[in-house]
């Protein structure tokens, strides 16, 4: 261990060489990491932040809000269900919205999903800003803080295409996209003024919501969701991975990550190699005055770890830098875990592939610190 | 006894299908305190010698005893033991790490075993000094002299307390005055410490250092009878 930190002080401008390899690969892996938790919480957010088990959807909707429609009755048996500890309504609607009075204006239209629960529902997002509705009043949402950028800020009016219903920004969330779209959480009975703004469209579907969110832990939906009972059922990731555009992204992210940490584990180790291998000498003669392969080995071992370490963190922190340099708008979201669990996986990649070295070090004869025999 | 003793040792090399014997029948026998040179020219043999002596080498016939124990069945791994725990190995050139001071140097032949305690920290700086190295403890080897350089590599072969010093030519990389500095230096040590040491050289000038001389030419080793009378 020493032996190799005394090298690794030595011969700085070597090490610093392959350290800055590491640093910009680890770097690369946790932009792409970050960017890959970004698209996904746009397209999935309001899904994927909520606090969910699963959602009960119309059967044939293929775990899809957007085409599933079904009463808000059910609530009352789904939460009868084994494992269901609550319910919540959840509705769901893409429109576009404009700030109020500007519509024969050339000011922008932003695409949004509005959003239908009921409040103090675990559905209801948490608030970064401003204050959740005031139950007693009607035409309030709240709106996701991506809004911001497009110029929306609190006590806003906006309206809707297709009506002439006006609400009032009342606070922003976070992360709480759909579709790639902002969300807009209103009340439900606002939701549907704005979803039916013609009451004919309602039709019958007066009480009627996209899907039910339910919690709960080992929940059992196979009485209920019966095929030919009108009512399928999707846990949380299976919801998911329903959502259009998400899988196909999320692998092309994962496929480049893979492949960054496979093509950098050769990289490296053909690094380790001529590394190891410019070392032969150096190492029969501490073979010849009695280091045995394994002392050889460890010390190899740990220069490598201590170096990929030392770059990774420093990895680590250029990423956070780059954050800061990133625009608001950018889907970017650097979450620790990930950071932590890709670190690891670094780590392990660039020992493993110093492994090739250090099975040559025991083929070294001793007899090379002699100069000459062979 | 401690000590070293080769009976009957014949190495032969193949190479390209002819079989090269680099060292016929050899015996020789170095008590404590000993000081053995084996000179001959190039290419008869000495560093064959020398590394079946320091157990890198295994002798195609023969038994090499040292410190009583026939080495010459042992494993890598017990070798290695051997080497690093009973045998000094002073190289051709120098052969030091470059990346470690003088006295890590040493000191490396420790963790190689274990842990630096502080007595061997103080033990290294006492060789250094017995070697006249009082200053350059903290001198990498590229800061330091070729003599320099050698007498660290002696301090080094000495730092694990062995029982056998064994040199290849340690004189060959440097000029006269400093060759006989190294040489002596060397023999004091092996005086000082009672160790059994052989140096192998092609250098008549360094042999009034040694107790016995023996010559040795195509793999034949003889002794050089008119030892010093005195
Ligand atoms: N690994 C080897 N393979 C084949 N022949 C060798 C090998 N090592 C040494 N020899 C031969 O053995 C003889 C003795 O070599 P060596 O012990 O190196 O002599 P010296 O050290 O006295 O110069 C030489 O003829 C040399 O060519
Ligand atoms: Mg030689």
């Amino acid at each position: 261990m020493v032996l190799a930190l005394k090298e690794l002080l030595y011969s700085k401008g070597r090490f610093i060489m392959i350290g800055f390899i590491i640093v910009l690969i680890s770097w690369l892996v946790f932009i792409l990491s970050g960017l890959g938790t970004g698209l996904s919480a746009l397209s999935t957010g309001v899904v994927s932040q909520a606090d969910i088990t699963g959602i009960v959807f119309e059967e044939g909707s293929e775990y899809s809000l957007s085409k599933s429609n079904i009463s808000s009755s059910l609530s009352e048996e789904v939460s009868k269900q084994e494992g269901v500890t609550d319910t919540a309504e959840i509705s769901t609607f893409n429109t576009s919205v404009r700030k109020e009075g500007t519509a024969n204006e050339n000011e922008k239209i932003t695409d949004v999903v509005l959003i239908g629960i009921e409040p103090n529902s675990f559905m209801q997002p948490d608030i970064v800003e401003g204050s959740t509705w005031n139950t007693s009043e009607q035409t309030q949402v709240i709106a996701d803080a991506s809004l911001q950028s497009e110029g929306y800020s609190i006590g806003d009016s906006i309206e809707f295409s297709g009506t002439d219903k006006a609400v009032t920004i009342v606070g922003f969330t976070e992360n709480k996209t759909l579709y790639h779209q902002s969300a807009l959480y209103a009340q439900t009975d606002d939701f549907r003024d704005i979803r039916f703004s013609e009451p004919e469209l309602a039709n019958g579907a007066e009480d009627s919501v996209s899907g039910i969110a339910i919690q709960g832990d080992e929940v059992n939906m196979a009485a209920l969701s019966e095929p030919g009972s009108g009512i399928e059922y999707g846990t949380k990731e299976e919801t998911i991975k329903a959502i259009p555009g998400y899988v196909a992204e999320n692998a092309t992210i994962m496929m480049m990550l893979w492949f960054l940490m496979i093509i950098s584990a050769f990289i490296l180790g053909v690094f380790f190699y001529v590394l190891t291998n410019q070392k032969t000498h150096q190492f029969g003669v501490l073979k010849a005055i009695g280091g045995s392969n394994g002392f050889i080995m460890r010390s190899v071992v740990s220069q490598v770890f201590v170096l990929s370490l030392i770059s990774i963190l420093l990895g680590i922190g250029l990423t956070y830098l780059t954050v800061l340099a990133l625009p608001e708008t950018m889907p970017f979201q650097l979450e620790t875990n990930m950071v932590v669990i890709y670190s690891a996986v670094l780590l392990v990649i660039s020992v493993l592939s110093s492994l090739f070295s250090v099975a040559r070090i025991s083929k070294i004869d001793p007899l090379t610190a002699l100069g000459r025999i062979e | 006894m401690t000590g070293i003793q080769l009976t009957n040792v014949t190495k032969k090399y193949i190479e390209n299908k002819f079989e090269i014997t680099a060292l016929e029948n050899v015996s020789v026998r170095v008590e404590a305190g000993e000081f053995v040179a084996i000179v001959g020219p190039s290419g008869s043999g000495k560093s064959t010698f020398l590394s079946i002596a320091g157990a890198l080498l295994k002798p195609t016939e023969g038994q090499v005893l040292i410190n009583n124990q026939d080495i010459t069945s042992l494993h890598e791994k017990q070798l290695s033991s051997v080497r690093l725990n009973q045998i000094g190995f002073i190289l051709q050139t120098a052969n030091l790490i470059p990346y470690l001071t003088a006295v890590d140097q040493l000191l490396i032949v420790k963790k190689m075993k274990g842990s630096v305690s502080k007595e061997d920290r103080a033990f290294a700086l006492q060789l250094l000094k017995d070697l006249g190295l009082e200053n350059k403890e903290n001198k990498f080897p590229n800061e330091c002299s070729g003599g320099e350089r050698q007498r660290v590599a002696i301090a080094r072969a000495f730092m694990n307390d062995p029982d056998i010093i064994l040199a290849d030519e340690p004189t060959s990389s440097l000029d006269t005055k400093r060759g006989h500095e190294v040489v002596q230096l060397m023999a004091e040590q092996v005086k000082l410490r009672g160790k059994s040491a052989i140096m192998v050289t092609h250098d008549e000038r360094m042999l009034d250092y040694c107790d016995r001389v023996y010559r040795i030419e195509d793999g034949v080793l003889t002794e050089e009878v008119h030892t010093q009378l005195a």
